[in-house]
């Protein structure tokens, strides 16, 4: 209070700035005791936060190995050419000498209709209902490899491949992929909508614990506000209090995707074996992990922010 | 210190609890306060300590009016006022220690000046060796010293007590009133509210009477309001 007459006993301000971080220490300890103190609450309070966040966590991981895994394929873009049935080899090998020579073309693939058959015998299992067939239904096919190039000189190519007399079918093989492409684009804008929700939750959850705990502690709040205390000194313990709710929730929502990464872990190795892939699982990175725990820890700052500006003004001696 | 000029107090719903109240407490002096219950001890009080707002007239404390002080700077305001309350007002979270110490945390002293200080008011009231007790352990008469100690640790310009002796035995409120006596001789201002009226006598200090909410005595000014009592 400048210029006022009523202060004669004050501490020095080089003091006071001492104290004010030394306050903030005790705050941080005080606060971090009176969870010490009612370990039953806490722990319900933070894994209520540890299992939400752990939901778009979850899903954040999930995308980050699609994301992964399609960026394998998007390299490879091939066409394969069917063609018409009645072509025969010869004419079909010249075809594909010819396609090889074009410039948009890296390499082709000849595959005659007898390899195909072969090959669909030996790898469909229906080997036995094939051999029931009077004559093979299979084309001769081309795979195509384009030169690198963007998705329109790509679909430039395959149109003027689908042109050619001898082609019944052209068919991009990333046609999929860009569907795929699309579904994860989805799931993300998805992923966003419910890591929105769920840090409104957590920011819900925090505080309407700060609040009971702003009602537990109503007396002391009072009898600190009548020894002169000002706003700033009483919120402070209960800031922290959100920060440590925070920051416990978001390790513990660590521990629960770390987890379920293990227990994933084991039947996706047996899944590469299958496909013969070599796909890993992703896990969060040292980045993810630094991001996952300090947006908790600011969410709890902000859910104990907002509990704490709503009920501590209204608590007044009288 | 104190200036009452013709102070009314209405709380909504139109009770009044103090009505056109005049008093000037200087520096450095003693009063007791007393009426009975629901005569506006508290109320009166209570506007010193910015818990309420007069509703006319106008209060100051040591020449700041109380009427339009903003609503950050109270806690500053009180820092310069230790209160005493009928029923202590203790935190009976932690020890004594901490207790008396909180004033002079809120006001950021350093932790070895806290100490030093803390074990200064405690040691004043006789509760030194008690300062790792909790509250709760202790009897009446010693939470009362614990929280007249908490009162008084920031050496407050001025002192508040709203029935100190309430709750206590005559010879336990003897001991409180001594302490409040000898506060007031090393200059702080002190203003007691209370019925113990032999208590008040023995002590034979300047009294200020309240009834229904006016001022029927007030021994600061002679006896110059004893015309005003046309009730």
């Amino acid at each position: 209070m400048a210029g006022s007459n009523i202060r004669r006993f004050k501490p020095a301000a080089s003091n006071r700035i001492s104290a004010y971080f030394s306050h903030h220490l005790q705050s941080l300890v005080f606060s971090l005791g009176k969870i010490y103190q009612s370990p039953a609450t806490t722990i319900m309070t933070v894994a209520v936060i540890g299992i939400t966040l752990s939901l778009p966590g979850g899903f954040y991981l999930f995308l980050k190995n699609i994301d992964a895994m399609s960026g394998d394929f998007r390299s490879s873009s091939q066409i394969s050419l069917y063609l018409d049935l009645d072509i025969d080899e010869k004419r079909a090998r010249a075809l594909n000498k010819d396609i090889a020579a074009m410039a948009q073309v890296e390499s082709t693939r000849f595959i005659s209709r007898e390899q195909s058959l072969e090959e669909f015998r030996q790898n469909s299992g229906f080997g036995k209902s094939i051999d029931t067939l009077s004559s093979n239904p299979l084309p001769h096919t081309i795979i195509v490899e384009p030169v690198e190039a963007d998705t329109f000189t790509v679909r430039n190519l395959l149109g003027s491949l689908q042109a050619m007399p001898e082609v019944e079918i052209a068919k991009l093989d990333t046609e999929w992929l860009e569907r795929l492409y699309t579904i994860v684009e989805i799931a993300k804008r998805s992923v966003m909508i419910v890591t929105i929700l769920f840090a409104c939750a957590v920011l819900l959850i925090i505080g309407n614990t700060i609040r009971l705990d702003i009602q537990n502690r109503y007396q002391e709040i009072i009898v600190t506000k009548l020894i002169g205390a000002t706003d700033a000194f009483i919120r402070r313990p209960f800031l922290y209090g959100g920060v440590w709710y925070g920051l416990l929730g978001g390790i513990i929502s660590w521990l629960i995707v770390e987890l379920g990464y293990l227990a994933i872990s084991g039947p996706l190795q047996r899944l590469n074996l299958l496909y013969q892939s070599e796909m890993t699982l992703i896990t969060f990175s040292f980045q993810d992990f630094v991001v996952l725990i300090t947006s908790s820890t600011l969410l709890g700052l902000a859910g104990s922010w907002i509990a704490v500006a709503r009920h501590l003004r209204q608590i007044e001696p009288s | 210190m104190i200036e009452f000029h013709n102070v009314t107090k209405r709380y909504e719903g139109g009770y009044e609890a103090l009505t056109n109240v005049s008093l000037n407490l200087g520096d450095g002096d003693m009063a007791f306060l007393t009426g009975h219950s629901g005569a506006g001890k508290s109320t009166l009080l209570k506007i010193i300590a910015l818990i309420e707002k007069p509703t006319r007239g106008q209060a100051l404390l040591n020449r700041i009016n109380l009427n339009t002080v903003s609503r950050h700077r109270i806690p500053y305001i009180r820092r310069n006022i230790g209160i005493i309350f009928q029923d202590h007002q203790l935190l009976f979270d932690r020890p004594v220690f901490d207790n008396v110490a909180l004033p002079l945390q809120i006001q950021g002293f350093r932790p070895q000046e806290v100490a030093k200080r803390t074990r200064a008011a405690l040691d004043k009231v006789g509760l030194l060796h008690k300062e790792k007790s909790m509250p709760i352990t202790l009897s009446g008469g010693e939470q009362q010293r614990v929280g007249i100690a908490r009162a008084v640790v920031h050496k407050p310009m001025l002192l508040l007590a709203d029935e100190p002796t309430g709750n206590l035995d005559p010879v336990l409120s003897r001991e409180i009133m001594q302490i409040f006596v000898e506060f007031n001789q090393v200059g702080v201002t002190v203003l007691v509210a209370s019925h113990d009226l032999g208590l008040i006598e023995e002590l034979d200090k300047p009294r200020l009477t309240l009834n229904r909410g006016q001022l029927v005595l007030n021994d600061l000014e002679g006896e110059q309001q004893e015309d005003e009592r046309g009730w």
